[in-house]
């Protein structure tokens, strides 16, 4: 029985001096392996007397347990401390720039158009697509211009030949629509237009719009007012409110120029008005049953008062410093 | 517009403060832009709506402001010259187009001594931004701008035949108008001659010969009025916009033609010009019925949004000076529309006068009511959103480009269309349409690239414009441009990211494809002058050639500092969107092991690796799920001309695990057909 209390006493200082795994696998073998100390005592078990044998079996075998415990305990200490020690190793710095990994953004006027979307369809609009290369017809006539008036001076037109133009607002997707669509309806357009305009900061030949309008039963100046305000809360934030100012459109009548009230001043921001019911009968549509409202502005500008952009030109020249700051 | 406040205050007590009087001309829809400290005190700066012509004088103004501040207006009232009187003996008018000219008055002031005009109406004049020139002018300008009537004053002694004559240009008639240009009038345009030659562009310019000059002693004074659309369409072809016919275009009101005469008259008495000749020469030919309107006070809430009164109706409306002929009706107003609103047609143009008269701020705002709808983005924009944002997410920056363009080599159509240009350009610069979006990509990657900064990795989705005789095609093209990596290089220098090649602006076509659930296009030699001849393909699906994808040819490639080649590709986004289709349906997930299995068929170098393609997809085992390029091997130690593809295969049965033999005899199929269609061999 001393040979199993000093074998247990040995092996436990073996294991206790083990540096590493590989010397921890070392000491296992030599005590608890097939040919290890703790089977060589167990094979001595036949020199003993009959009667001692079972106590003694139960003593190796109660060494072994301990043995195996201490190794296992051992084990998973030096195992901490190895990983410890390759992770202390591994140490990298943190503060080094991450890979750059490719990103490509959307343009703003894209970002600008997907956030008038969303809030207008939300707001039951749907959306439609027009030509940029018009015809006289839709983009004047429709829309209620007289031959020859001096509206036609603010809208200076690139001309392909005597019907074909480069359209001068989004507007004049209404009577393509109104062609085919019954009220009630609500429709809404983004999109180019084109001005025979000089450049600069706040003008260009080249610019985009959203047209909205919808004719329903009852429609008023209060409903272009509360859609107004509910859109540009939404677009700019915050509680805005709404001022109508006279203005004259040939589509629209009563005819309006619209600001909103938002951080402390007041922005125009479009025309707007109720559309002109010659328009609406033109398509065959009851004036005196349904009536609706239109409204418009630009989409550079919505971009330009959201980020406190300067220079409308910035839209189209790609500049990435532009670019990538949205 | 420029209106001194003094000279407004002859007519209205408006407040003195510019400020407040701006404030409600702007609300009444007459925007003032700015206003101006002078000595002779403040100007503002009115921009007037092509609507209202009426508002282009003091006295259209002053109209305004009594409606908008309730005040009382101090308008002489003028009974002057009813009949020709004297006149008729001085000369004749004779009206031969009476559609262009309803109207046209002449009064003739004898004894006439030419001079400056006194101080205060010269103060005025600058105020209002006209030049003084001389009394009888001054006077004329002066009454132009009071009461919105152009004037104009003929040396009578240079009428020929002292008549007036009121009629079209005849073809190839010339005259000489005050600035001194000989002008070709244009046919059928209205002049004002005299027994034989045209001596005035009517409503535009007086000509050189009669102008009133120091020498003159009579003066012949036309006030008239003039069909607006044919001064603008004159003013327009001779290129000449004046004071007049600015007027004139926007329509002056023709009962007032007489007495601003007259008003001009009572001038040239006062500041000492000359003596009128008592009568006028009046020929009205066109006078206007009174255009009545009704208007339904309840109509009017409807549209306005809020609750009008009867008594507000009529109330608003005889302020601005229509004439109430039924007040109180249960149902509707009837009221007789002033002259000099020709804008005012039907009961909504009142409903117009009577909300912005009693002020927009009344208008509630509400949500409108009534069937709800489904609104969304169009399906064209919902499509191109996966298709931006699908390059975004494979690191191309979206630019927006423009589609006006000079001629450019870049600029061709693929499918052989016409460029469409524009008859007005503004310049060379902006002469006609984009047939493609590479000008734009290829300007925006020189762009950032003289300026250093990158990646220089862009795309674009815009419409581009093809003509094809009378047709005009107007198409939806997604587009993008490469020059050196997607990736930044970072600070791992040592292992940069691989530059763009043509083999990335293929991948991003098939990633394209891919994304919308399109089958694989195909990849055809291309033929497009601005393409590397051997390193470009047209894209073909299964509606025919969609694209194109390839490096720019030297010839044509921006010089940049870089060593990069640039690649590009160019998609009909809106044939993509037609070929595409949003169902999918799912196939269920084997449970059965995947095995996979490699060849490496080697092939004669001029055999393309899409014969290799064709071959295994006409030979397709049914257990192959699917294989992979995972290499392409040239050069020692395989024989020269001789390319070796690693291909990997997986096969896989839906039912069943698959044995070793099902494995090797479909092997074996893919096998003999690459033997016998691209004589491949294969290393044992």
């Amino acid at each position: 029985m001393v040979e199993v209390d000093e074998l247990e006493e040995r092996a436990k200082a073996d294991v206790d001096m083990a540096a590493s795994t590989a010397e921890l696998a070392a000491v296992e073998t030599r005590y608890l392996g097939s040919k290890g100390q703790l089977q060589a005592l167990l094979r001595s078990i036949g020199t003993l007397p009959r009667d001692e044998r079972p106590a003694f079996g139960a003593r190796v075998n109660q060494a072994k347990e301990r043995i195996t415990q201490l190794i296992a305990e051992r084990r998973q200490q030096l195992e901490r401390a190895e990983v410890q020690r390759r992770l202390e190793s591994e140490r990298i710095d943190i503060t080094l720039p991450g890979r750059p990994l490719p990103l490509g953004r959307l343009h703003p006027l894209t970002q600008t158009v997907r956030q008038v979307v969303d809030v207008l369809s939300g707001l039951g609009f749907q959306f439609v697509e027009g030509p940029e290369l018009e015809d006289y017809a839709h983009n004047f006539q429709a829309l209620n211009y007289p031959e020859d008036h001096p509206a036609f001076d603010e809208m200076m037109t690139f001309y392909v030949d005597d019907q074909r133009l480069l359209r001068t607002q989004t507007t004049a997707l209404q009577g393509r629509v109104m062609q085919y669509q019954r009220p009630p309806f609500r429709i809404a357009t983004t999109g180019r237009c084109f001005r025979y305009e000089a450049v600069d900061a706040t003008h260009h030949h080249t610019f985009h719009q959203v047209d909205v309008f919808m004719v329903d039963e009852g429609i008023s100046m209060a409903d272009l007012k509360g859609t107004l305000r509910q859109f540009a809360g939404a677009m700019f934030g915050g509680d805005v409110r709404v001022r109508f100012r006279p203005d004259f459109f040939p589509f629209v009548e009563p005819g309006v120029d619209y600001a909103i009230f938002w951080k402390d001043r007041w922005l125009e921001l479009g025309g707007a008005g109720m559309i002109h019911p010659n328009i609406l009968e033109a398509y065959g549509i009851d004036s005196e049953r349904w009536t609706g409202f239109a409204f418009g502005l630009g989409i550079e500008r919505i971009h330009m008062i959201q980020h406190g952009v300067n220079d409308l030109r910035l839209y189209l020249e790609n500049d990435l410093r532009f670019l990538s700051q949205f | 517009m420029l209106l001194p406040l003094e000279w407004l205050r002859e007519f209205i007590d408006v407040p003195m403060e510019p400020e407040d009087v701006a404030y409600r001309l702007t609300m009444a829809g007459l925007e003032v832009e700015g206003t101006e400290d002078t000595i002779g005190g403040a100007v503002l700066n009115i921009k007037v709506t092509p609507n209202r012509g009426d508002c282009l004088s003091v006295i259209g103004i002053a109209r305004e402001l009594a409606a908008a501040y309730k005040l009382p207006l101090r308008i002489p009232e003028r009974i002057g010259a009813l009949d020709p009187g004297d006149a008729a003996q001085y000369a004749s008018v004779t009206i031969e187009a009476p559609d262009l000219c309803p109207r046209y008055a002449a009064r003739i002031i004898r004894n006439v001594r030419i001079g400056p005009s006194p101080q205060w109406m010269q103060r005025r004049l600058e105020a209002a931004g006209m030049r003084p020139i001389n009394n009888v002018v001054d006077v004329t300008n002066y009454v132009m701008l009071e009461t919105g009537q152009p004037l104009h004053a003929f040396d009578y002694d240079r009428l020929g035949g002292h008549c007036i004559v009121v009629r079209r240009a005849a073809p190839g008639e010339r005259m000489r108008t005050l600035d001194g240009v000989d002008r070709a009038l244009p046919e059928g345009s209205l002049v004002i001659a005299d027994q034989r030659v045209p001596v005035a562009v009517a409503g535009v310019m007086g000509g050189a010969e009669s102008e009133v000059n120091v020498r003159t002693r009579t003066v012949l004074l036309e006030s008239a009025h003039f069909n607006p659309a044919s001064i603008r369409r004159t003013a327009r072809l001779l290129n000449l916009r004046t004071e007049a016919s600015y007027r004139f275009e926007r329509v002056v009101d023709p009962e007032g033609v007489a007495a601003a005469a007259d008003r001009a008259c009572e001038l040239i008495a006062q500041v000492g010009a000359g003596e009128p000749v008592e009568g006028i020469l009046d020929v009205y030919p066109g006078r206007k019925p009174s255009r009545f309107v009704e208007v339904r006070p309840d109509r009017a809430s409807l549209l306005l949004g809020f609750p009008v009164r009867t008594d507000e109706v009529t109330d608003v409306l005889a302020r601005l000076g229509f004439t109430v002929e039924s007040p109180g009706g249960k149902d509707a107003v009837k009221v007789e529309v002033p002259s000099w609103r020709p804008d005012i047609v039907r009961e909504v143009d009142v409903v117009e006068e009577v909300g912005r008269v009693l002020g927009y701020d009344r208008i509630p705002e509400r949500l409108p009511r009534g069937a709800t709808l489904q609104g969304g983005p169009s399906d064209l924009e919902r499509f191109l959103h996966k298709v931006r944002t699908l390059l975004a997410g494979l690191g191309l920056q979206e630019i927006v480009s423009h589609s006006l363009l000079p001629e450019d080599a870049l600029d061709v159509s693929w499918d052989a269309g016409d460029r469409v240009a524009i008859r007005n350009a503004l310049s060379a610069e902006l002469s006609g349409l984009r047939r493609s979006l590479l000008p734009g990509l290829v300007d925006a990657l020189v762009r950032n690239a003289r300026r250093g900064q990158g990646p220089l990795a862009f795309f674009e989705t815009g419409r581009v414009f093809s003509r094809h005789g009378d047709e005009f095609r107007e198409r939806v093209h997604v587009g993008g441009i490469l020059c050196g990596p997607i990736s930044p290089a970072g600070w791992q220098r040592s292992a940069p990211p691989a530059p763009g090649d043509f083999s990335t602006a293929k991948g991003l076509v098939e990633q394209l494809f891919n994304v919308l659930r399109l089958p694989p296009p195909k990849f055809v030699q291309a033929c497009d002058a601005r393409l590397h001849p051997g390193r470009s393909a047209r894209i073909v699906a299964q509606s025919g050639t969609v694209g194109w994808v390839g490096e720019l040819h030297p010839e044509v490639s921006p010089r940049l500092r870089s060593k990069e080649r640039i690649v590009a590709f160019e998609v009909d986004a809106e044939a993509l969107k037609e070929l595409a289709d949003e169902r999918v349906e799912f196939r269920p997930l084997s449970p059965f092991p995947a095995v996979e299995r490699d060849l490496a068929p080697r092939v004669r170098a001029d055999v393309p690796f899409g014969a290799v393609e064709e071959a295994i997809r006409h030979n397709s085992p049914a257990i192959l799920e699917r294989y992979e390029l995972i290499d392409v091997f040239a050069g020692p130690p395989l024989p020269e001309g001789v390319r070796s593809f690693t291909l990997s295969f997986t096969f896989r049965a839906p039912d069943r695990t698959l044995t070793d033999e099902d494995v090797a005899a479909a092997l074996e199929q893919i096998r003999s057909a690459l033997e016998q269609t691209c004589g491949a061999v294969f290393p044992t």
